[in-house]
């Protein structure tokens, strides 16, 4: 429980620093992954944060915890981050999708435009391999490419940022494999997750050639392939000076990822088929693990 | 150097006991047969001389100089790419490999025409996509280097391997399971011995 409110109160103080930053629509780009980021990259500058009482913003009935980072830099980067991956998803939105929702897209990212330059003036580096790494994505399905391929490109961008949080070369190495395997389980992840809808709706999935006529069968490939990665990603994490934070990055790696997994693959198609994603894992969480 | 106890994250007043116990542990967890193939195989090996070094600091310490035998895991680095006389080409791949030549090492098997493709051909492509990150591909050609020899030790305890992180047991889910027993400490430790079994038999033939 009190790994979750350490949780929370990292979300609320992000989504306030966006605020502060840029403004209010870029506080809803905000996901539960660049809150990790944000943590993970705390943890290796081992930044100190107060934890203060506050009002979330969004919903000034709901009372929260709010973490503030003194010196901040995880903040600004994980939130820069933020925005500038949102506006390249809506970018990619505006490319593949259907009338109404190009519409919608391409609304919110006239709105969202200034954040994003803003973003990418301050980092560079980030925008330039986003958008290296969307190429690349788009190069890869019009190839229609294997399982490995496919995941490549993200998680070369997540090996490329979490390299950005050390300056030392031996732990830029390990959080380079690190990151690779994390952007590898983001993208596998939700590709398995898609695979029903993207294949009704003839759309490029890695998984496709896998699927069969037993769903089960496939999504155990489908948690097995991820297994592999887990592995490899453990192997990693165990690797990095990992100081504060701990716990939570911790529950995330060993207890959250499988929960994920489990849920995703295997409950949540017994429990609704028809109703599309996304409950996060950490909404799971809540509710299954820390409220105990 | 650093604090001993803190590398091995027991108390001071800890027993005898539980040093062993925190050593044992942190041994598996940085073991070099879980390493293995794995790009961060050295940092692992650092860390295990880390740990190495701090447990047998504090034996000295507590039972006075003079007693480091311990017999505490070593990292062994190459041995797994033993060589019994194949075709020199797969020999001077793997030397490659261990000098951490990646592409070259790729660039040469590429090389090598379909039909001249054995076993041993398989089995490296394996290791080097293993080592990128290209589980799926390392999966399916290691794969069909024990399918291609079933008899050889190592291609099996690669494929082992492979097949345990598959499973779940060194981490993720394992559907049909009890979260009981999610960390598979068990099964891993009698991966361990199994793969030193091998690594004997390799090192002994």
């Amino acid at each position: 429980m009190r790994e979750y409110q350490l949780y929370k109160s990292v979300y609320c103080g992000l989504c306030r620093h966006l605020g502060k930053d840029y403004g209010i629509l870029a506080r809803l780009t905000l996901s539960y992954d660049c809150t990790v980021f944000a943590m993970l990259s705390m943890s290796l500058k081992n930044e100190k944060c107060t934890v203060t009482n506050g009002r979330c913003t969004c919903n000034p009935f709901k009372k929260c915890l709010m973490c503030d980072s003194t010196e901040g830099e995880s903040f600004a980067f994980a939130g820069a981050v933020s925005v500038i991956m949102s506006y390249y998803k809506l970018c990619d939105t505006i490319n593949d999708s259907g009338f109404l929702k190009r519409t919608a897209a391409g609304f919110l990212r006239l709105l969202l435009k200034r954040n994003y330059q803003k973003a990418a003036k301050r980092f560079p580096d980030i925008d330039r391999s986003v958008e290296e790494m969307m190429e690349k994505q788009l190069a890869a399905e019009k190839e229609n490419v294997g399982i490995d391929r496919a995941a490549e490109p993200t998680a070369q961008l997540v090996s490329k940022l979490c390299e950005m949080l050390s300056s030392s070369q031996s732990e830029k190495r390990v959080l380079g494999v690190f990151g690779y395997y994390v952007g590898r389980w983001i993208y596998l992840m939700d590709a398995a997750d898609d695979l029903e809808d993207d294949a009704k709706h003839k759309c490029f999935n890695p998984f496709r050639s896998k699927l069969g006529n037993d769903i089960k069968e496939t999504m155990t490939y489908c948690n097995e392939t991820l297994n592999m990665t887990d592995a490899q990603l453990i192997m990693a994490y165990e690797l990095l000076p990992i100081s504060s934070y701990k716990d939570v990055l911790d529950n995330i790696i060993y207890k959250g990822i499988p929960k994920q997994q489990e849920y995703c693959l295997f409950e949540k198609k017994n429990e609704n088929r028809r109703k599309k994603k996304e409950k996060n894992y950490f909404d799971y969480l809540n509710h299954q693990e820390w409220q105990k | 150097m650093s604090d001993p106890y803190k590398v091995l994250n027991v108390p001071r007043s800890a027993s005898d006991d539980e040093i062993k116990k925190a050593y044992r542990k942190l041994a598996m967890k940085y073991h070099p047969d879980r390493y293995q193939n794995s790009p961060l195989a050295d940092q692992a090996a650092e860390k295990m001389k880390e740990i190495n070094a701090a447990y047998d600091q504090i034996l000295k310490e507590r039972k006075g100089a003079g007693t480091s035998s311990y017999g505490g895991y070593s990292y062994s680095g190459s041995t797994s790419y033993y060589s019994d006389g194949r075709a020199s080409v797969y020999v001077h791949v793997r030397q490659l490999i261990i000098s951490e030549q990646f592409d070259e090492a790729e660039n040469i098997l590429s090389g090598i025409a379909s039909t001249e493709r054995n076993a041993e051909w398989y089995y490296l492509m394996g290791v080097l996509s293993y080592r990128k990150g290209w589980l799926e591909e390392a999966r399916n050609y290691i794969e069909t280097a024990c399918r291609m020899d079933p008899a050889n030790v190592e291609y099996a305890s690669m494929y082992r391997k492979v097949m345990d992180q598959r499973s779940g047991s060194a981490g993720g889910y394992r559907p049909n399971q009890d979260t009981s027993c999610t960390n598979g400490c068990c099964e891993f430790l009698s991966c361990v011995i199994c793969a030193n079994c091998c690594c004997d038999n390799c090192c002994g033939g």
